[in-house]
């Protein structure tokens, strides 16, 4: 039985997804611990964190797939507590690794697939399987499919549903530069037309690329939540790993500049700044006689944020960030 | 409810499993009728052993009786036994579960298909075995169980009823691999389980210590046809039979399902 989802009240459609507080433990680890977030129908939303993050039991809380603890997860203002299997409705992804019989070819796990949907025909079948460039291979047995061939299959087993809504978790995981190339445009293109997409990543370029806003998670819980601008906003300034003819000579000048911070990494100089700071110290080694031997960026300020925000303990490369 | 099933009919009619276990129930009874024809003693020991080298119907019954001991377990184990355990397997619990579809709706639709498929497996088997025997041994008049002679006519309904009256106790069989395939996620312990489980009611039925215990065994339904064999028949057994096969059944379904919905779906 399925219930209407009705309209909040300034009239406006239901949240794409809308999970408040959701918690589920497993013996004494809190795999998801509170979790809070909001996915409005039409943005491309972005959870990351590194593995282990509770953002794959997230995921499945949101599929149904297994129960949580406590708190609730909405999809387009239906739970499963009141509509059950209703909440799919318009509702598509996979979780982990999509997963096919291995005895049946891409295009019989499709057309079966279908059947639980209530059918679909064989043109759109044939369709989807040109959208993720699988009509080719449609008739071998998905056994022998590569990891990449699973993935795109699993996107086209998606796409069957007409979704409203996308989960894609990592899809990029175990594709080669060209497939996580390939993922990306398709990803983009399918947003491009309207489609609500929830991806799950723990690659920052990812989110930073595809998504508007951005949930960060750690430990289970919620580490930042909110737009890609506020997140950088909170990003460190960008540093750069410096090796030098005279290191000491180097390291006193980088001192000299307030607008630099300062550090180590082993015995390499480490400064941090903005890019005209980095510049104006480099114009200063020249007029000392300094020779620049090696002048290398450290991660992105956004992928060094992401490090202090999942993992503050700091086991984690620091980068410019450290003075 | 009935897309489910379709899809469960279709991954079945793909599997090698089902076609090969389609063919040996089809195939199995011929060389087995051969060989039996060609042996020089009759196995005296054994229910209508004495008359299957010159009767027909008496060795289709006496091989009901045999693969009653295991080998029908066994039959229906192959294919329920690996129904849920193969999405564990296969990790496409999540493929399936994020679909249109409920657990409900799923687990009833594997039930109904393997239900059905038990159905077929002893209708083949059965049909098989019977014509293999005629043609082999001829289909003279039966000698019952309570030396009366039976006419051939009348004796081929007899048999026929007596191979159909183990369908309860197999459905029962059915379910209990079902219920293992959900409980253990393994393929091969919910194939072997019933099996075991089969030598060990016979086992158990054989003590007569443990007599009270008998009529509640499953495997003791496997004997009911019995009383269709003897003049006068009785058929209490079939029905005692038949009400201990759907209490199994419905233990097991009830349990399965239990599980299922219970679960949390972490694998895969």
């Amino acid at each position: 039985m399925t219930t209407t989802p009705s309209p909040r009240p300034d009239g406006s459609p239901p949240a794409a997804v809308e999970a408040v507080g959701l918690v589920k433990t497993y013996g004494s680890v809190r795999a998801v611990d509170g979790v809070s977030l909001r996915v409005e129908p039409g943005e491309v939303y972005g959870m990351l964190g590194p593995n282990g993050a509770g953002k794959t039991t997230f995921l499945r809380m949101l599929f149904g797939l297994i129960r949580p603890d406590s708190g609730t997860v909405r999809v387009f203002g239906r739970s499963w507590a009141e509509s059950g299997v209703g909440v799919l409705e318009g509702v598509a992804g996979f979780i982990e690794a999509p997963r096919f019989y291995p005895y049946l070819t891409g295009r019989q796990n499709l057309e079966a697939l279908a059947l639980l949907d209530g059918g679909a025909s064989r043109g759109r079948v044939e369709e989807v399987l040109g959208t993720v460039d699988l009509a080719d291979r449609a008739h071998l047995k998905v056994g022998g499919y590569s990891y990449g061939m699973k993935q795109r299959l699993g996107v086209a087993a998606s796409l069957l549903r007409d979704p409203r809504l996308l989960v894609l978790d990592e899809p990029a995981n175990g594709l080669d530069p060209g497939g996580i190339r390939d993922m990306r445009a398709l990803v983009k293109r399918l947003a491009s037309g309207g489609l609500t997409v929830l991806l799950s990543s723990h690659h920052m370029d990812e989110v930073e690329e595809i998504c508007d806003n951005v949930t960060i998670m750690a430990r289970g819980a919620v580490a930042f939540h909110g737009s890609l601008p506020d997140l950088r906003a909170l990003a460190p300034e960008p540093g750069h790993l410096l090796r030098t003819t005279d290191d000491v000579a180097a390291e006193r000048l980088a001192l000299a500049r307030p607008d630099l911070r300062v550090g180590r990494d082993g015995d390499t100089l480490r400064v941090a700044g903005q890019r005209a700071a980095t510049t104006g110290l480099v114009a200063d080694l020249v007029a000392a006689g300094v020779g620049l031997l090696e002048l290398t960026p450290t991660q992105t300020p956004l992928e060094e944020l992401f490090f202090m925000l999942t993992d503050p303990a700091g086991t984690a490369p620091t980068g410019g960030a450290a003075a | 409810m009935s897309a489910a099933v379709r899809f469960e009919l279709r991954k079945l009619a793909a599997q090698w499993r089902v076609r090969a276990l389609l063919l040996a129930a089809l195939l199995g009874p011929i060389p087995v009728a051969l060989v039996m024809s060609a042996q020089a003693n009759p196995p005296k020991d054994t229910l209508f052993g004495r008359f299957a080298l010159d009767n027909g119907f008496a060795l289709a019954l006496m091989l009901l009786g045999f693969l009653g001991q295991w080998v029908l377990p066994l039959l229906t184990s192959v294919v329920a036994g690996d129904s849920f355990a193969s999405e564990d397997q296969h990790g496409t619990w999540k493929t399936v579960l994020t679909r249109s579809t409920s657990r409900n709706r799923l687990f009833w639709a594997k039930v109904l298909v393997n239900l059905g498929l038990t159905t077929l497996v002893l209708v083949v088997l059965a049909a098989s075995t019977i014509a293999s025997a005629l043609l082999v041994e001829g289909a003279p008049a039966l000698t019952g169980l309570t030396g009366q002679l039976i006419a051939p006519g009348h004796a081929l309904w007899l048999v026929a009823a007596a191979w159909l009256s183990v369908l309860p106790p197999l459905l029962g069989f059915t379910c209990l691999a079902l219920l293992m395939s959900v409980w253990t996620r393994s393929s091969a312990a919910a194939i072997a389980v019933p099996v075991v489980l089969a030598l060990a009611m016979q086992m158990l039925g054989s003590v007569g210590t443990l007599e009270p215990v008998r009529p509640f065994l499953l495997t003791t339904a496997f004997e009911s046809w019995h009383g269709l064999l003897t003049d006068p028949r009785f058929t209490g057994p079939l029905l005692e039979g038949f009400v201990v096969s759907a209490a199994w059944a419905a233990v097991c379904l009830a349990g399965a399902s239990f599980i299922l919905h219970r679960r949390d779906i972490t694998g895969g």
